[in-house]
């Protein structure tokens, strides 16, 4: 197919650009605890969640994504702090012309498309507007206007009418939605009337739908925001339910739980083969998997305590897993491996993914696992080290002397300016070392029994199960979670005048058994989940109006 | 022998029942069920050597012995590598070679498609009494012709029928050095034993002393060789020792010997992977089970008969080892090294030769009549109660294995198992 779709994807950009002015342009309302519109970019993950829900999982999506920003440990968080460069928006429409290709391909047509110019539609205008109708309302997650309707029905009647095919016609306006601001950024639509501070239906069943799902409403969702239910308590709470038992909230927890711990880096992730042979990147691939179905199986399968994580016996696990955690796995496929009392593996902190991650490539770190247990699972901030530090006896792992990680760390530690942050880091980092770079469990390292005591909270501990145990008893472990999932769901940093609602969430959560399930659903109900400023010009609606400018005019 | 009684109570849980109101939830823990080990082996390599004078001359292939049976103008010709296919097409004309490919199917070489009975069903392997039918409708000699070509082709060859071409075994070298590797099968040290490596008397390896000078019988006995190859990856052997208490010396540890049903793959140095788990082949002749000792860390096994498996590309074997001992050593790295020695029964033996089917056979350089000839004459035990014929020969294999774990399907294991229990009752 030949397409022109400069012209489609300026008209789409144009649409968006007055949504988003106009709901800049209303009068500001005070409210401390009310936040700003925010424009979110879809992550990769999500831009494939759609495709496949609106098209069909047999739907290739081929392509390289702008990447996701990590603000403050969540891509969430960088979501709303991201444009799209003219090197991306190329990417972004290679990518949507293989998608209209496939589904235009005479195999999936009469399925994905249904109709054709016909006796009754010569010229397939009525044809092209129940298409554009019918996926524009799951692209942009509301419906369409009149105006756009026509609009784009009669950008397919030109197109068909240059390119000489209906097909080709109808497919560049697919084209210029997949690569419309609307659909690449989820964009909140302030309520017309009613609750002043509140977004509009559409943009409720998008924000919840995003939460629990990480994709875009379903026809279900969308029919709630048409009939106004998404708009009554009842109406909100049965949706929310109803999402919640469905298989897919999997999908939405997952996806959290990925940003949450940064699973996303697996991906980059290597090994010295010579180092580490059992590791390899289809093991990486597993043991990013292993977390996530193992969290799943506690949080949602069980309705478990989230402390649990830290003590938790039951990991997920599949046979090429099996050699690197050295056991034997019988069971083809996925399944749950307990590991007996007493064992090493015990807890989230044991796990591949974790240990691989954040250690060296062939050799480990207790400070990269301290640092990130530090930031992800207790939100603390850990400075980066200085650029004139030097590593020399740390990573001399032959030194004759020095034969213990421990041993080189504490030399190191011999110079002041690097203790002040090694004591937060290595300590837990030091726990871990019974666990190689690969997360391999060992028990001695140069045959010299592996020193797993430390101290947490000036709590001593000896061992990996114990420092567990530590984790699953303190508050901020439980704390920590909750301001992550707030900041994930409002894509945002939280303020002082946020921190009220979070405390009440922390409290919920206790009283609650520490239930991740009820505390997502709490969020999900939280009239101020879906609240809205009028406050006019946000940074990021001044960049999202550059962003298209520029575009406009490349 | 601490975790001896875990065993039958781990099988129990494996086909869920429970045991006395414990519940059994956990599996095993890191490393796996403390006392036992389990390796994979990555390679069962026959083995003898150790005379330099010995093999100063290769025994022959076959398309060397028929080049030699030419006229010298048709021999010159004939021998340039690059008329090989001219080279195989005159000898099985010659020696009315056939093959015929049982259904469609390009099935490489010289393959007819055959006439067939009209009981005989597509894909489907033929029983004896079809084999002999589709032979007599295709012309094949009397009584002649076997299925080849993992039972894809019916052939009529050298490799089917090795006594019918004797003229193909001629210029066999036997191996004829005074050493080699092995044991001391019999107790006795006779006048045809060799000397061990470490000058141990009477070791009997008689299939060495058959086939050990051939080109590829001697590739396969050097240690840089055996470490770059994995044989029979497709159904790797597995050794499994429990009942250990310590594993440097412990006066009675149950061995079993079995054929897995997953794939041994290499790890990313190149290297078997090791700490997999293996499912083992639903065949429960294929699960040996023998006791054995550990002295100074050298596991040795009581004599078994032993039913392996070989597979590898075209060749399904079942190989017989009868009165199998393993000798082996735990090594410090945790992967364990050894022999296999015993009596491989003829017909089993044979059976992988004849797998390997004429033109396999032919393009590795070995002969199928000269081979089967020489296990005849140089077989050494379990002689025919009724001719008197030996039917095995003395053989010794070495072998390298890393560390696995092995997974029992549970009807096997919690049968056998459960046998056992009721049977210490």
């Amino acid at each position: 197919m030949k397409w022109r779709v400069s012209q489609m994807v300026l008209a789409a950009v144009g649409a968006a650009g007055l949504s988003i002015l106009s709901s800049s342009a209303l009068p500001a309302k005070p409210g401390p605890a009310i936040p700003q519109s925010s424009v979110r970019r879809l992550t990769e993950a999500q831009y494939r969640n759609v495709i496949a829900d609106v098209f069909g999982s047999g739907v290739e999506v081929v392509g390289r994504f702008e990447p996701d920003l990590r603000v403050d440990g969540l891509t969430a968080v960088g979501s709303s702090a991201v444009s799209i460069t003219p090197g991306g928006l190329e990417q972004y429409d290679a990518i949507a012309r293989h998608i209209v290709a496939q589904v235009f391909a005479p195999e999936n047509r009469a399925k994905l498309v249904g109709c054709a110019p016909g006796a009754n539609d010569p010229n397939g205008a009525t044809c092209a507007a129940d298409f554009i109708k019918r996926v524009g309302l799951r692209l942009f997650r509301r419906p369409l206007s009149a105006g756009e309707v026509r609009a784009d029905v009669a950008q397919a009647l030109s197109s068909t009418g240059k390119l000489g095919n209906f097909d080709d016609g109808l497919g560049a306006v697919l084209v210029g939605m997949l690569t419309s601001p609307t659909f690449l950024f989820r964009i909140d639509t302030p309520a017309r009337g009613g609750s002043a501070d509140a977004i509009d239906a559409y943009s409720k069943a998008t924000r919840l739908s995003f939460l629990l799902w990480n994709t875009a409403p379903d026809d279900t969702l969308l029919a709630a925001a048409a009939s106004g239910a998404l708009d009554r308590p009842e109406g909100l709470q049965a949706q929310v339910d109803r999402m919640i038992a469905s298989p897919r909230f999997n999908d939405g927890v997952r996806a959290f739980f990925d940003d949450f711990l940064q699973l996303s880096d697996i991906d980059h992730l290597s090994k010295d083969a010579l180092i580490y042979p059992a590791f390899s990147t289809s093991v990486a691939a597993a043991t990013r998997e292993q977390t996530l179905r193992t969290i799943t199986d506690l949080l949602i399968d069980h309705r478990g305590d989230y402390r649990d994580l830290f003590t938790t016996r039951r990991f997920a696990m599949t046979r090429a897993l099996g050699p690197i955690y050295d056991v034997p796995v019988s069971k083809p496929g996925w399944s749950i491996y307990e590991f007996p009392a007493g064992d090493p593996r015990t807890g989230l902190l044991t796990q591949v993914s974790l240990l691989a991650l954040h250690a060296h490539p062939g050799r480990t770190s207790p400070t990269l696992r301290g640092k990130a247990i530090r930031e992800t699972l207790l939100c603390q901030k850990i400075p980066s080290p200085p650029a004139n530090v030097s590593f020399a006896v740390v990573q001399d792992v032959n030194n004759p002397t020095l034969k213990t990680t421990r041993q080189r760390l504490e030399a190191h530690l011999d110079d002041e300016d690097c203790a002040s942050c090694h004591k937060a880091t290595d300590g837990i980092g030091l726990s871990l070392e019974q666990f190689d770079g690969a997360g391999q469990f060992r028990r001695t390292e140069h045959d010299i029994p592996i020193d797993v005591t430390g101290k947490f909270d000036k709590v001593p501990f000896d061992g990996v199960a114990h420092l567990g145990q530590l984790f699953h008893d303190s508050p901020k472990i439980s704390e920590c979670l909750v301001s992550t999932v707030w900041r994930y769901a409002n894509a945002r940093n939280a303020q002082t005048e946020d921190q009220p609602a979070i405390g009440d969430l922390n409290r919920g959560f206790a009283a609650n058994g520490y239930r991740f399930v009820d505390l997502v659903r709490t969020i999900a109900l939280d009239p101020g989940f879906y609240a809205m400023s009028r406050t006019p010009s946000t940074p990021a609606m001044t960049t999202m109006r550059t962003t298209i400018s520029t575009r406009k005019t490349s | 022998m601490g975790n001896a009684s875990l065993r039958p109570i781990m099988a129990l849980a494996m086909i869920g029942l429970p045991i006395g109101g414990i519940a059994l939830a956990a599996d095993a823990p890191t490393g796996g069920i403390p006392g036992t080990r389990a390796f994979v082996v990555n390679g069962l390599y026959l083995s003898g050597g150790g005379d330099p004078k010995s093999c100063s001359v290769q025994s022959p292939g076959t398309y060397d012995v028929y080049l030699s049976m030419l006229p010298p103008a048709e021999r010159a010709e004939l021998s340039d590598p690059g008329k090989r296919g001219r080279l195989q097409k005159h000898m099985w004309d010659h020696f009315g070679f056939r093959r015929l490919s049982l259904w469609p199917g390009d099935f490489g070489g010289r393959a007819q498609v055959a006439k067939l009975p009209p009981d005989v069903k597509l894909h489907q392997k033929p029983t004896p009494e079809q084999v002999r039918a589709i032979a007599a409708l295709n012309g094949f000699p009397e009584g002649r012709g076997s299925l080849a070509y993992q039972d894809q082709t019916l052939a009529y060859s050298s490799c089917t029928n090795p006594y019918d071409f004797p003229e193909l075994a001629k210029g066999y070298v036997p191996y004829d050095g005074k050493i080699s590797y092995g044991i001391n099968l019999d107790g006795k040290a006779g006048a045809h034993d060799f000397t061990g490596l470490n000058g141990e008397k009477g070791v009997d390896n008689q299939l060495w002393r058959a086939v050990g000078c051939y080109k590829q019988s001697q590739e396969m006995n050097d240690p840089a060789v055996q470490e770059k190859v994995m044989l029979s990856a497709r159904a790797p052997m597995l050794i499994e020792v429990s009942g250990i208490d310590d594993p440097r010396n412990d006066s009675d540890v149950t061995v079993r010997v079995l054929t897995g049903a997953d794939s041994l793959v290499r790890d990313g140095s190149g290297k078997p992977l090791a700490r997999a788990s293996f499912t083992l082949d639903p065949d429960p002749s294929l699960v040996n089970v023998t006791h054995g000792h550990i002295v100074n860390g050298e596991l040795t096994t009581d004599p078994v008969d032993l039913r392996l498996v070989f597979r590898e590309q075209i060749i399904d074997n079942t190989r017989i080892v009868r009165k199998a001992v393993i000798k082996a050593t735990f090594k410090p790295d945790g992967n364990l090294d050894g022999g296999l020695f015993g009596y491989t029964t003829l017909a089993s033996y044979y059976d992988m030769i004849e797998h390997m089917t004429e033109d396999g056979a032919d393009n590795v350089g070995i002969s199928c009549a000269a081979v089967r000839l020489a296990i005849d004459r140089f077989a050494d035990g379990f002689p025919d109660p009724r001719t008197g014929q030996f039917t095995a020969i003395s053989s010794a294999m070495k072998f390298h294995a890393v560390p696995a774990f092995v997974i029992d399907r549970p009807t096997q294991t919690a049968s056998s198992d459960i046998n056992r229990a009721e049977g210490a009752r």
